[in-house]
């Protein structure tokens, strides 16, 4: 239907300029990295300890990198006014708020994907079958991340002190997503499945649903002037 | 105006008058605390219906509700949290726990400190009503999925023995405790909705003076 | 198709950039926006495109009202080095757009619009290394593919070369001819007032002057003549 025809059109034209200058996804997953190499200084564990507090460190990093990714989200339509070209077109804005999603989406997979088996490798974690579930749950965890940053990102296009003030409104409303991610995730590395975790599980498949459909109807509020 | 000054009234003398309570004087604060945090959350209700009007209709009085019933939101929940912390220091001998009910009060606050702080921070006016607004709607939206899984998390985790002190309140209480507690509730609700009225008479004020200066600029 | 502009008005804070402005517009008319410095026909180009909205006053297209986004006539806005993507090609803008509006991308398409503005060896090369005029070129490429009911441009004379102009000028008199309508802010009064077919001055916001062309134009003379560079003479 024309909403995913317009999203894939979109994705397209936005992974195309990222391929090109590849702005985002390099920054992101550098600082990433420096982040797992921060909190090995900071923290400095037990070896024992470390599988307790993987799931937070690895949240903590994840969160820090994408609300960097988000600030750039919309930087390539500013240029060059494109993104007035874009309102003047027949486009759903349920479609950019879905491309724009997905795109964040996508960056965060695959620095998600590079910085886990990293944190395994520099933490000396054992249960290296156990990452395709984590990493399952940290992708729908991502999914809540990205929509409502996503929205939260086009909110303060045109706020002073926007670095700061992303984070400032979006992590409050992120906390059902991080205890449910973090909760699984530590289920999941001390008893090998999600077991009693379920519950969380289910928090967070209703969090992503309620706020994607939330973003589709509402972004043309979203964005207008 | 005669009706909030007899409500206050009350709720002066029965502070004063209350019979026993189980954890001495202290326990006296249950009847602001209850009812500022009640106050807070019908000020977040507010901002809810005024944001989700002002998405829809544009009318520029749905957004000073939603402004200042945000404003005041915020009053009364950092009321609400001091009232707390003086409560747990006699009793749990900590300023501060992380508890359920308290942690959810703080995320609360920051949440709509986040949005005055949205507001202040985007120079068009009317640019900053429609982000504001959207983020009044996902935020209290937002507050349900908060609240549960803030809840999961304390009680799966703590022991019940720290957590019988926030149930007490509203199970087990006994009814001569109950009637000054309903009649500070509506003491404070009165004072919710004349704080509301001053503040939104200003909010209406501020838009009419921006108009008039607009209308005599060349 | 008709255009009512009623009444319009749009305040940035406490200054008014365009105030009341009352016209009245039909297809196939070709208007030239004139004006001094900061009179608002930028702003007032935009509340045509709905980028903005009005403090007060409507925008009524004939039947069918401006506040209904899905239905109002398809506008195009026309700033000249604007509204294309650095980072991809001559050919992949032109694509995107035309998938964005819903239309065939066939690459003879493309490649034929191309080679009418003289483009063509350029198609794979990157906007960001174009010059302005040859953007400007593109941005005419593009809405000739787009088809707009109404096309609005920005001071397009400005980075146009001689063949360049010539080219902008059939386009938007073929637009006129074919039920279009188009409103065109610039600065080049000569070329202006012969293209169009009616003139809006436009002063610190307000309406001045709104005429049908006719010759001679002593009106206009009057009307334009203050804002015109010292010693010179425009001619019809």
């Amino acid at each position: 239907m024309e909403l995913i025809k317009q999203t894939l059109l979109l994705l397209w034209k936005d992974l195309l300029l990222e391929l090109r200058r590849r702005d985002s996804l390099l920054t992101m997953f550098f600082f990433g990295t420096l982040l797992l190499f921060v909190f090995h200084f900071s923290f400095d564990l037990p070896p024992d300890r470390v599988a307790e507090m993987a799931p937070a460190l690895l949240w903590l990093a994840f969160l820090f990198t994408g609300t960097l990714g988000l600030t750039q989200l919309f930087q390539v339509e500013r240029e060059n006014h494109c993104f007035e070209a874009l309102l003047l077109s027949p486009l759903d804005r349920g479609a950019l708020f879905l491309a724009k999603s997905c795109f964040t989406l996508l960056l965060m997979f695959l620095v998600e994907a590079i910085v886990m088996p990293l944190f395994w490798i520099l933490f000396n974690l054992q249960g290296w079958n156990l990452l395709p579930q984590l990493f399952l749950v940290t992708l729908l965890g991502t999914v809540g991340f990205c929509v409502l940053g996503t929205i939260m990102s086009a909110i303060t296009l045109r706020a002073r002190a926007r670095e700061l003030l992303l984070p400032l409104v979006l992590f409050p409303l992120m906390i059902p997503v991080i205890l449910a991610t973090i909760r699984c995730m530590e289920n999941i590395m001390s008893a090998g499945e999600l077991g009693a975790a379920w519950s969380w599980l289910r928090l967070l498949l209703g969090f992503d649903v309620i706020f994607v459909t939330v973003g589709i109807l509402m972004f043309d509020r979203v964005i207008e002037s | 105006m005669a009706l909030i000054s007899i409500a206050i009234g009350l709720y002066w003398g029965l502070v004063i008058a209350p019979p026993d309570a189980y954890q001495g004087e202290v326990q006296r604060i249950m009847y602001l605390h209850l009812p500022s945090i009640l106050a807070a959350y019908l000020s977040y209700f507010l901002v809810f219906i005024g944001s989700c009007m002002y998405l829809w209709k544009r009318e520029r009085r749905d957004d000073i509700l939603a402004h200042s019933a945000a404003e005041i939101g915020v009053l009364f929940t950092a009321l609400t949290i001091i009232e707390g912390s003086i409560w747990g220091r006699p009793t749990w001998g900590v300023w501060w726990t992380w508890d359920a009910r308290l942690t959810l009060t703080a995320i609360l606050l920051l949440i709509y400190t986040g949005y005055l702080m949205l507001r202040s921070l985007i120079e068009n006016e009317d640019r900053a009503a429609s982000a504001a607004a959207v983020l009044g709607v996902i935020g209290f939206l937002d507050i349900p999925l908060i609240h549960m899984s803030v809840y999961w998390w304390r009680t799966l985790h703590q022991p019940p023995s720290i957590l019988q002190p926030n149930k007490a309140p509203w199970e087990n209480i006994a009814w001569p405790l109950l009637i000054p507690l309903l009649i500070n509730i509506a003491a404070f609700l009165l004072l919710l909705f004349y704080l509301l009225s001053l503040r939104y008479r200003l909010g209406e004020m501020r838009d009419q003076i921006r108009m008039r200066r607009l209308e005599q600029s060349p | 198709m008709r255009l009512f502009i009623d009444k319009l008005s749009k305040a940035y804070g406490f200054l008014w950039a365009v105030r009341d402005l009352s016209v009245e517009v039909d297809s196939g008319d070709l208007i030239a926006l004139l004006g001094p410095n900061g009179a608002g026909k930028t702003t007032l180009l935009k509340l045509l495109a709905g980028l903005i909205t009005p403090t007060t006053g409507s925008i009524r297209f004939e039947g069918t009202s401006r506040t209904a986004r899905l239905s109002r006539p398809r506008t195009g806005l026309l700033m000249p080095a604007d509204h294309l993507y650095d980072n991809l090609t001559v050919r992949e803008n032109l694509r995107f757009f035309l998938s964005l509006y819903g239309q065939p991308s066939a690459l003879r398409m493309i490649d034929a619009a191309l080679n009418e503005v003289a483009l063509l060896e350029r198609g794979a090369q990157f906007v960001g290394n174009l010059s302005s005029g040859m953007r400007c070129r593109l941005s005419i490429a593009k809405w000739k593919l787009l088809q707009p009911d109404v096309l609005l441009l920005d001071e397009p004379y400005g980075v146009l070369d001689g063949s360049g102009i010539d080219l902008l000028e059939a386009f938007l008199r073929h637009q006129a001819e074919n039920g279009g309508i188009v409103v065109m802010a610039s600065h080049h009064v000569s070329r202006a007032l012969k293209l169009c077919s009616r003139a809006l001055i436009l002063k610190q916001g307000r309406l001045t002057f709104n005429e049908a062309k006719q010759q001679p134009w002593t009106s206009f003379d009057r009307a334009f003549g203050e804002f015109l560079p010292h010693g010179e003479r425009w001619s019809s």
